[in-house]
């Protein structure tokens, strides 16, 4: 007998009489076997956030001559902080990110659960539309933010489209109007990001049991019945992931917008991540940028440990 | 409450032929079990029944009533599932109401139907309960119930009983026989269990690949199969089937078993029905329809395993094509490698047409 | 000489107990069977047989020598896997030769074992052959003798037929006892279906929880078992359980509903236990002594019945022979041997008589 796939096999097949030994003493075992892992994990994730900590109360700029250990010699306190606070087009920028996100994750959430019914079921050309939709997806977004950069242009396809569409000549400066710069960047994120809605989406669809739903429609249950009764509170998890992974996403916007836009006209379209970048490579203020990206990263965390935890507690009244 | 016909019923998924024009009429109150193994075609009818499938063509009727295009959420069916189908995110108390309550039920009229059920089916000091982590027989009277509540014309039951542990098994088919006797509900239940089918169903509904094969009363298709389909798959063991020939004998028409020998003679209506057929047939009695003996005229074999089971014993003679089952009662003795002489009773015997597997002579004296 | 004995054996994983001071000796070449519900310790014990799981204490012996510190490759038992593990890409014969080939054994020796093996499993013929070019028995024989070809002290089973159908599992529980028999090598075999367990075991343990509840012949536990748990685990319908209570020096059965002519017993007795085949059901006539009892429900299976009987304050199931003229709801009077009832203590022990 060949021992290895023996005891393999007779493992999986006994299994189930295991199942208590396995829980405790594979618990010990993973954490020792873990460790090594987690203090490289630790290290790599820990040691920038205190050199980002300790440089954010600093004045220290690549410019100052100084190697950034010795930025204690620029120390400022918490000078960075308050000027943050006072900072109008920080404020500005994250109140415009918050815009693009509030807007873009609803649509993209709700095309997404509409394409995801729509392909729950078959129809002809399934799979053809499947792979079409999931394109944006893959393109890259600095090619897509290309692609939406000459779409918007006052002689581009946009604008011939409307123009055949409406019989009169259309020319409407799409990128150099602050209103419709902020719309032109929103329809470039939704077109990439309503693919990756969708795809996790249909996954938690799919995973709505089919006999429950036969169970259902037997006892009577209309289509949105269905949907409200069963559909919704079976994805109730996966749709959170899907807002949760969307939201800190689309907080991040930055390539797709910059090829566009540039962050202008202006400041118009001047999100979080482009205002840093701006400081970063034109400024050149890093003390400052570390305090911004330290309070960004702050709101961050608190939002991802509610959704987590709104996630945990679905997952338990599940199981 | 209602019967159900089912006419020139034929269902097709693309080239594969799952049901073969069924004909079937289920009597009001009736407990009929569509039996087969799998790929018989049962599932596919009772499917085609509830509305989730369309049939190819032909026609259901519930009473006078032509179901084709009525949806399975109006046809008033009753359908428990294989695994139930429960809805594991609600509580038992919501499973019960559900049918009520997407129906706009009042509140106060839904409270007291599912008081009414859960009491019939002892739920009631589970209503609060999630029902993702109740055990399977609880699941299963949930299952029920929630079908109940809506008082379907028709109950069907999608081999309610396979996830069930076998001593457990028994008893859920007394009780549910017992509660279809009560109730005198329509009731139709899919299995490949001939054991449930015989013990629960007031007939039988035989299947093999899409094609039904015979319809009467579970000790009719015992007694009498129709034909060598019905014989092996009814009983456990099967009936046995050996090949051989008619023959005159000074004593009447026998059966010549080859090597096995030849029968007795056979009783006056199954030698009239065999006179003049010349070809090849299988010989079928019943393995608890049959003695053994140390010597003596009969079909002598040798004994090749002898399994004791309890209250049975089951003593295995033969080998291939000959091989023979003979059921004993746990008092009768047969020794491993013994010769023994097999006596059939002449009176169960049942013969086949060996080429179409038919059954020759008609039903018996059952 | 290879017994494989357990010597007060236990194990535990955390805090949950899978087997408890097992002792039991399985005889050289007998088809051994150990029966219980899911979780009761069976696989436990082939995984302590297999070497595959230490014992926390106790002792294993193979051939009356301690193996608790031989590791599994050495201890010379073989496991024939449900799935049967037969490499597909394989002929049967390489599949066979496989153990031996992974041992660099003279290719004379390798040949003489295969030769041996195939002709006792009777394969010669088909050694050519690709696993999926044979049948389920035919592919149940190579994956027995690819375990045999090393001359293992026994091998080991484990429910190898509870996936397949109903009709299929009959003639194959016969086919492996045939192929034990005249193999002669010890057969250690794992089933959660009784009739499986009676059908195939010269001996057999039946499990409750990680403890051994009885150890003996099929019919032996079946005519006397130690316990209700035993009683009622084997034999289908299974075995009645009825109150009972004594009246002077008589015992009365379910109320006075099932007849027993002259059953006396100690006063410990609180339970008896009745087989549904001794149960006699005869239909009640007007003005016949003893107590009529109301027939439940009627369960035809051909060359049996399965009659349920209100019977007292139980519901009595008796099998009879045949197809008799019994229906629901029709007042019956019951009635069955002394000999045949089964005394039971408070705690559902045996008690003998």
């Amino acid at each position: 007998m060949n021992v290895a796939t023996a005891s393999e096999d007779a493992m999986a097949m006994l299994a189930a009489e295991g199942r208590a030994v396995a829980r405790d003493e594979a618990a010990r075992l993973g954490f020792r076997l873990a460790l090594p892992a987690q203090i490289l994990v630790l290290f790599i994730a820990v040691f920038p956030l205190l050199m980002q900590l300790y440089i954010s109360l600093t004045d220290w700029s690549p410019l100052s001559g100084l190697g950034w250990w010795n930025a204690w010699e620029l120390w400022n306190s918490f000078a960075n902080y308050t000027d943050l606070a006072a900072d109008k087009r920080f404020w500005s920028a994250l109140w415009r990110t918050f815009v693009v996100m509030i807007v873009c994750v609803p649509v993209e959430f709700l095309l997404g659960l509409g394409l995801a019914m729509l392909f729950a079921d078959d129809f002809p050309g399934k799979r053809l539309f499947y792979s079409i939709l999931l394109m944006p997806m893959m393109v890259v977004p600095a090619v897509a933010g290309y692609m939406f950069f000459m779409l918007f242009q006052s002689g581009g396809p946009m604008n011939d489209i409307l123009s055949a569409l409406t019989g009169s000549r259309v020319a409407i400066a799409w990128l150099s109007d602050p209103t419709l710069a902020l719309a032109a960047v929103m329809m470039a994120d939704i077109w990439q990001w309503t693919p990756l809605m969708f795809l996790i989406l249909l996954a938690g669809l799919v995973g709505v049991p089919e006999d429950q739903m036969k169970a259902a429609t037997l006892l009577g249950a209309n289509a949105w019945q269905r949907f409200t009764t069963i559909v919704l509170p079976k994805m109730k998890t996966i749709i959170i992931i899907a807002l949760a992974i969307r939201v800190i996403e689309n907080f991040k916007i930055f390539d797709t917008l910059y090829i566009m836009t540039g962050g202008g006209p202006g400041v118009a379209t001047e999100t979080i991540s482009v205002y840093i970048y701006k400081l970063t490579t034109q400024d050149l203020i890093w003390g400052y940028v570390a305090a911004i990206a330290l309070a960004i990263l702050l709101v961050l965390s608190i939002a991802t440990v509610f959704a987590m935890k709104r996630m945990a507690a679905a997952r338990e009244a599940r199981a | 409450m209602s019967t159900i016909r089912l006419e020139n019923l034929v269902k097709k998924f693309g080239d594969f032929t799952a049901l073969k024009t069924m004909d079937l009429e289920i009597a009001d109150g009736e407990f009929m079990a569509l039996l087969g193994p799998s790929g018989c075609g049962k599932s596919t009818t009772m499917n085609m029944i509830a509305g989730m499938e369309e049939p190819t063509s032909g026609r259901i009727l519930f009473g006078d009533r032509n179901m084709s295009g009525v949806p399975m959420g109006r046809r008033g069916v009753g359908f428990v599932f294989q695994n139930y189908a429960i809805f594991t995110h609600m509580t038992v108390r919501q499973n019960l109401s559900y049918g009520p309550r997407m129906h706009g039920a009042p509140k106060a009229e839904t409270d007291r139907r599912v008081g009414a059920i859960a009491e019939l089916l002892q739920l009631t000091a589970l209503l609060d309960r999630r029902a993702d982590r109740l055990s399977v027989n609880i699941l299963q009277r949930v299952a029920i119930g929630r079908s109940a509540i809506m008082e379907p014309v028709i109950f069907l039951l999608d081999e309610p009983l396979s996830n069930v542990d076998a001593a457990f098994r028994a008893v859920m088919r007394t009780e549910l026989k017992h509660l279809q006797r009560q109730f005198r509900q329509t009731m139709v239940y899919v299995t490949h269990d001939q054991l449930e089918a015989m013990t629960m169903a007031d007939r039988i509904a035989v299947m093999d690949h899409g094609v039904l094969q015979q319809v009467g009363t579970p000790l009719d298709v015992y007694n009498n199969p129709a034909n060598v389909f019905v014989a092996r798959f009814i009983g456990a063991p099967g009936m046995n089937l050996l090949p051989g020939r008619p023959a005159e004998s000074d004593r009447g028409l026998v059966i010549d078993l080859g090597p096995l020998g030849a029968t007795a003679p056979l009783p006056e209506r199954l030698a009239n029905a065999l006179r003049g057929h010349s070809g090849e047939i299988l010989f079928g009695f019943r393995p608890e329809q049959a003695t053994l003996a140390g010597e003596g005229r009969g079909i002598a074999a040798q004994v090749t395993a002898v399994e004791r089971i309890g209250a049975r014993t089951i003593v295995h003679l033969g080998e291939g094509a000959s091989a023979i089952k003979v059921v004993l009662n746990n008092d009768q003795q047969a020794a491993l490698g013994a010769s023994a002489i097999v006596t059939p009773n002449m009176d169960a015997v049942r013969i086949f047409n060996r080429a179409t597997g038919q059954a020759i002579g008609g039903s018996g004296n059952g | 000489m290879a017994e494989i004995a357990f010597r007060n054996v236990g194990k535990r994983y955390g805090g949950t107990v899978a087997l408890s001071n097992a002792s039991f000796t399985i005889r050289d070449n007998e088809f051994f069977c150990f029966f219980g519900p899911p979780l009761s310790g069976k696989s436990t014990i082939l995984r302590l047989i297999l070497g595959l799981e230490m014992p926390d204490h106790g002792e294993i012996l193979i051939g009356g020598k301690p193996v608790n510190a031989v590791s599994p490759a050495e201890r010379n038992v073989a496991m024939v896997f449900q799935n049967l593990a037969l490499f597909p890409h394989m002929s049967a014969r390489d599949n066979i030769r496989f153990p031996l080939a992974e041992r660099k054994i003279p290719q004379a020796e390798i040949e003489r074992k295969l030769a041996d093996v195939a002709a006792k499993l009777h394969i010669g013929h088909i050694l050519h052959k690709q696993p999926a070019q044979l049948s389920g028995g035919e592919r149940q024989r190579v994956a027995i003798a690819r375990a045999l070809v090393r001359d293992p002290v026994a091998y080991l089973m484990d429910d190898p037929i509870s996936a397949l159908d109903a009709r299929l599992r009959e003639e194959t529980r016969v086919e492996l006892k045939r192929i034990q028999r005249e193999l002669g090598k010890t057969l250690i075999y794992v089933t959660h279906d009784q009739e499986e367990a009676m059908s195939v075991a010269d001996r057999m343990a039946i499990l409750e929880a990680g403890v051994i509840r009885q150890v003996g012949a099929p019919l032996e536990i079946y005519d006397h078992p130690a316990s209700t748990y035993v009683a009622r685990l084997l034999g289908s319908p299974m075995m009645n359980i009825l109150p009972s209570t004594a009246s002077g020096n008589d015992i009365r059965v379910a109320d006075g509903a099932i007849a027993v002519e002259g059953l006396a017993g100690a006063a410990e007795i609180a339970e008896v236990g009745v087989r549904p085949e001794d149960i006699r059901v005869s239909a009640w006539a007007q003005g016949q002594s003893g107590t009529p009892s109301r027939v439940y429900e009627v369960e035809p299976l051909g060359g049996y019945t399965v009659v349920t009987v209100d019977a007292g304050p139980s519901r009595v199931r008796a099998l009879m022979r045949g197809q008799p003229d019994i229906r629901p709801e029709a007042m019956v009077a019951l009635s069955c041997d002394a000999a045949a009832v089964h005394l039971f203590s408070r705690n559902g022990t045996a008690l003998s008589r």
